[in-house]
């Protein structure tokens, strides 16, 4: 027997036509509904997210093709993937049969579906299915019985899900209907190579009329299911079928963490930030109707988890619901303000993100609209900090002039003294001012002096980078700080700057770039590991036990994790890791201007943090950004465990380690 | 309505203060300087009594070297309209009898009809400025003021008295508003309004084109208190007893509990 099958059997090719019309009709309907959107896109403004199309295309494709963003989140990423595989191939088994029936066999008489590669391809197809079917009975016991906290279920969830279902399990029941008539006893040999068809066929009674009419009646509601399903894509969360690949294809191929330098020379700008959907770019709107809802940025969220207004995944649904209100809709309002001031920026969201939205952009434009266009401040302790910023150019509000009096008897001099230094270390205001994080920055310039390198400071010519400003989505302040420090790098032909402070490191390294600083800038662990890996910097390793927090700035904003833990092993370190570590860090509350600021709402983000660290059982927690050591200090108060568990600096640990 | 603020910039009140060569006043060298705070206050009101009148005029002044224009620049970004710089290099060694003959010899200039200012500057505290240019102007005047309005001609305004007593004053324009702490919260200048602010005029006036006015008073010195070894440490008994010489201590030397 040949190995293939008669396509149209049962329902004969008189079908063809009328089912072209329905698809025509579904087809134009997915294509309205698309247009209609694109409008609302459109309200936004302008943005460049095409150039490179080639790289972007690639990535695009890979992306979605490998589920790599859904497969973050092994469950239930996998069984995402394994729907979307199984569904791809399915669909492009229904394509092939179209190719041959109604164009290469019509046309050139030409049929490929037999022999060894019908084997193959009714093979592939029934596990294909089976695979769908089995992931979405695995997300209904999710979705409908054992529903994690934060998933949402709207109707076209339910519409979705039922709809998927009746379609692949009419497809097997029309598969066995059609096996039992044609194949079950004509071809059993060919009938293997369907093993879901030949399990169905079996249980279906064996009357051929009967089957004949179950097999017609079927096929029709199939197609009709099919084609329902391609016109409600862009009526509902389908719509991510389409939205989220080409979201990658629209992704940010900037540097990690980049933000939009606003031009503060032009003089034709009226409004600053976002306080309306048309003030939004039209890929901010993209955004957030790739959103699916899916909540993974809230679970990751520091602010979410304790306690706080903001969830990320609500600001992205918050900005759907008003995109489609209307482009004059007022999105401070649907967001509010309490949720906008909530977030640390710690890119856990974005980073993510299964859809590549970019959430924080997002925020920190609302936040600009706040401070630039109202004067709004997060708090009375926010409106204190930036006062001090703009006038002692650090947050303290302490002298700026005595900014360099920490290395006092260090062997340290300003620049301005001796401009013969190997690297700058931009100290920042919390290694300057903030006794705790003094005493690391002179342990740092310990390991300097032993490694032979020469270090210059700023001094009073050193300012605040400006990043809590601009987090705080005060621009101009920001621009203002950022302009003093790039005239003194300027002054004294700055090269290579270590930093003591990942967001110094970020800020400088990445953001002056817009403004015109182009110098080498590296945070002093990345610094010390160079020495190390040279041969300058040697340590006698003294055994310890640790876990290690990342900032979030080391990790999701510079991609440095390796370079720390190499470190601390280096240093004789046993590392314990706590659960969200490495790019999944759980943020310490202090990024995002929020270190300035009084955590009010909810808990307090370090004490959860700390309590991770405690979960581990380790005596101490390792960081590296004075940040996060001020705040899991704080946290570690604040819980009462400063016995069990210390927070300490990389640099301590390696000064005391030098060999 | 014509509206006059006079503002003075102050060195940031955190900084290390160090007496300068002829040691009458503070060393300016590597002071953070900004704008008074109660003139801060002064601002506020009176862009907000500017805003409710279009027809209206404000006109913010301020004495001293090249550096104050900054504090004159974030009151123009408040919501001032134009800007008077009445410069003066050595305004430090000007007493305020002096400082309110420069003010009050360019407000003879415009018919202002009210004149706000802080109730003191937060470095030199002499309090004096608006009294004297009420007088030197033949205006009404009331001072440490926590509230304000304004019906046709007649200001009404809350002041606080000594104890934390209120009073409740009427003046007639033209009057000057000295500007006390609680009167209101400042504005923090938006974007498109530190933007327009760089175009405002900003009129300069030689202060020795201005006044004449000899001084009434000089500074003598300007020095540091000295340190007193003030710290003391309870030792020896048990809590409650440590407790009760605490309390004994806070009785005799402090006025904390005292009701």
């Amino acid at each position: 027997m040949e190995a293939t099958r008669e396509i149209y059997w049962n329902v004969g090719h008189g079908v063809i036509l009328p089912m072209y019309g329905f698809f025509a009709a579904a087809a134009g309907a997915m294509a309205y509904g698309f247009y209609k959107k694109l409008a609302v896109y459109r309200s936004g403004k302008a943005l460049d997210r095409v150039s490179g199309p080639a790289d972007r295309l690639a990535r695009a494709v890979s992306w979605a093709l490998a589920q790599l963003k859904v497969l973050r989140n092994p469950f239930p990423g996998l069984f995402h993937a394994g729907f979307f595989w199984g569904f791809l191939l399915l669909t492009a088994g229904t394509t092939l049969i179209m190719a041959q029936e109604d164009f290469t066999a019509r046309l050139f008489g030409l049929r490929f579906l037999q022999g060894d590669f019908y084997r193959g391809f009714s093979f592939v197809l029934d596990i294909a299915g089976l695979a769908a079917i089995v992931a979405l009975l695995v997300f209904f016991v999710r979705r409908f019985l054992y529903r994690p906290k934060g998933l949402d279920t709207a109707a076209d969830d339910c519409l979705a899900h039922a709809l998927l279902f009746f379609i692949l399990v009419t497809g097997f029941v029309i598969e066995g209907a059609r096996m039992a008539v044609t194949e079950l006893h004509a071809n059993p040999e060919l009938a293997r190579f369907s093993p879901v068809g030949l399990l169905v066929a079996g249980l279906l009674p064996g009357d051929p009329s009967a089957l004949e009419g179950l097999h017609k009646t079927l096929w029709w509601t199939h197609m009709f299911a099919a084609f329902g399903f391609i016109a409600m894509i862009p009526f509902s969360k389908l719509r991510h079928l389409f939205l989220i690949p080409v979201n990658y294809f629209f992704s940010d191929t900037g540097p990690l963490g980049g933000l939009k330098t606003i031009d503060l020379a032009d003089e034709s700008a009226q409004t600053f930030g976002a306080e309306k959907v048309n003030e939004l770019s039209w890929k901010d709107i993209y955004d957030s109707d790739a959103c699916v809802s899916c909540k993974r940025c809230q679970d990751e969220c520091p602010a979410y988890a304790t306690g706080k207004t903001l969830s990320p995944m609500k600001v992205i649904q918050d900005l759907r619901g008003s995109a489609f209100a209307g482009p004059e809709t007022d999105i401070i309002a649907a967001v509010t303000d309490k949720a906008l001031w909530a977030c640390t920026t710690c890119r856990s969201c974005q980073t993510t993100c299964p859809a590549a939205v970019e959430h924080v952009p997002k925020i920190i434009e609302m936040r600009r609209n706040l401070t630039l266009m109202k004067g709004e401040f997060a708090g009375e302790e926010g409106r204190a900090a930036v006062s001090s910023l703009e006038v002692n150019k650090n947050p303290f509000g302490l002298p700026n002039a005595s900014r360099a009096d920490w290395a006092a008897g260090l062997g340290v001099k300003p620049l301005s003294e001796d401009p013969s230094a190997d690297i700058l270390y931009f100290a920042g205001c919390y290694a300057s001012f903030d006794r705790r994080n003094k005493a690391v920055a002179a342990k740092f310039m310990e390991i300097c002096a032993k490694a032979g390198v020469k270090a210059g400071l700023l001094g009073k010519e050193e300012q605040c980078c400006g990043e809590p400003a601009r987090k705080l989505g005060n621009e101009y302040l920001y621009q203002e700080l950022a302009g003093e420090n790039i005239k003194a790098f300027a002054k004294y032909g700055v090269k290579k700057i270590v930093t003591a402070c990942p967001h110094c490191r970020h800020t400088l390294g990445v953001h002056y770039r817009d403004l015109g600083f182009e110098g080498n800038v590296v945070h002093y662990t990345v610094f010390i590991k160079e020495l190390i890996d040279s041969g300058k910097l040697k340590l006698k390793a003294e055994p310890f036990e640790f876990t290690y927090h990342d900032s979030c700035y080391m990790s999701r904003y510079s991609g440095i994790t390796e370079e720390p833990r190499a470190v601390l092993a280096a240093a004789g370190g046993s590392l314990a890791e706590m659960e969200r570590h490495g790019d999944r860090n759980f943020c310490c509350g202090g990024g995002g201007g929020r270190a300035l600021l009084e955590e009010k709402e909810g808990t307090k983000i370090s004490v959860e943090r700390v309590k991770m660290a405690r979960a581990t059982g380790r005596p101490v927690v390792v960081s590296n950004c004075p940040f996060c050591l001020t705040m899991l200090e704080d946290g570690i108060k604040t819980a009462d465990c400063e016995t069990a568990l210390k927070a300490r600096d990389l640099a301590e640990v390696v000064a005391e380690r030098l060999a | 309505m014509k509206i006059l603020v006079c503002v003075k910039q102050i060195p940031d009140m955190a900084s290390k203060f160090k007496p300068n060569a002829d040691g009458t006043w503070f060393n300016e060298a590597d002071l953070a300087f900004r704008m008074n705070e109660y003139d801060e206050y002064a601002v506020e009101e009176a862009v907000k009594l500017r805003e409710k009148d279009p027809a209206s005029e404000l006109v913010v002044l301020s004495v001293g070297p090249a550096r104050v224009v900054e504090a004159l620049k974030k009151a123009l970004a408040m919501g001032c309209d134009r800007a008077v710089h009445v410069q003066d290099d050595n305004v430090f060694r000007k007493d305020p009898w002096q400082i309110a003959s420069l003010i009050a010899a360019y407000a003879k200039k415009e018919n202002f009809d009210i004149v706000f200012t802080g109730m003191q500057s937060q470095d030199r505290g002499s309090a004096q400025i608006g009294p004297l240019l009420a007088g030197m102007l033949g205006f009404s005047c009331v001072t440490t003021v926590i509230g304000f309005s304004l019906e046709g001609r007649t200001a009404t305004v809350r002041r606080e008295l000594e104890g934390g007593a209120k009073g409740i004053v009427k003046a007639a324009l033209p009057a000057v508003i000295t500007c006390q702490l609680g009167l209101n919260t400042p504005r923090y200048p938006t974007l498109p309004n530190i933007m327009k602010a760089k175009k405002k005029e900003i009129a300069a006036f030689k202060a020795e084109e201005l006044s004449a006015e000899a001084a009434l008073s000089a500074a003598e010195k300007f020095y540091a208190p000295v340190k007193k070894g003030t710290g003391l440490v309870l030792e020896g008994g048990d809590a409650a007893s440590l407790a009760g010489k605490l309390i004994d201590v806070l009785k005799e030397k402090t006025t904390v509990l005292r009701g």
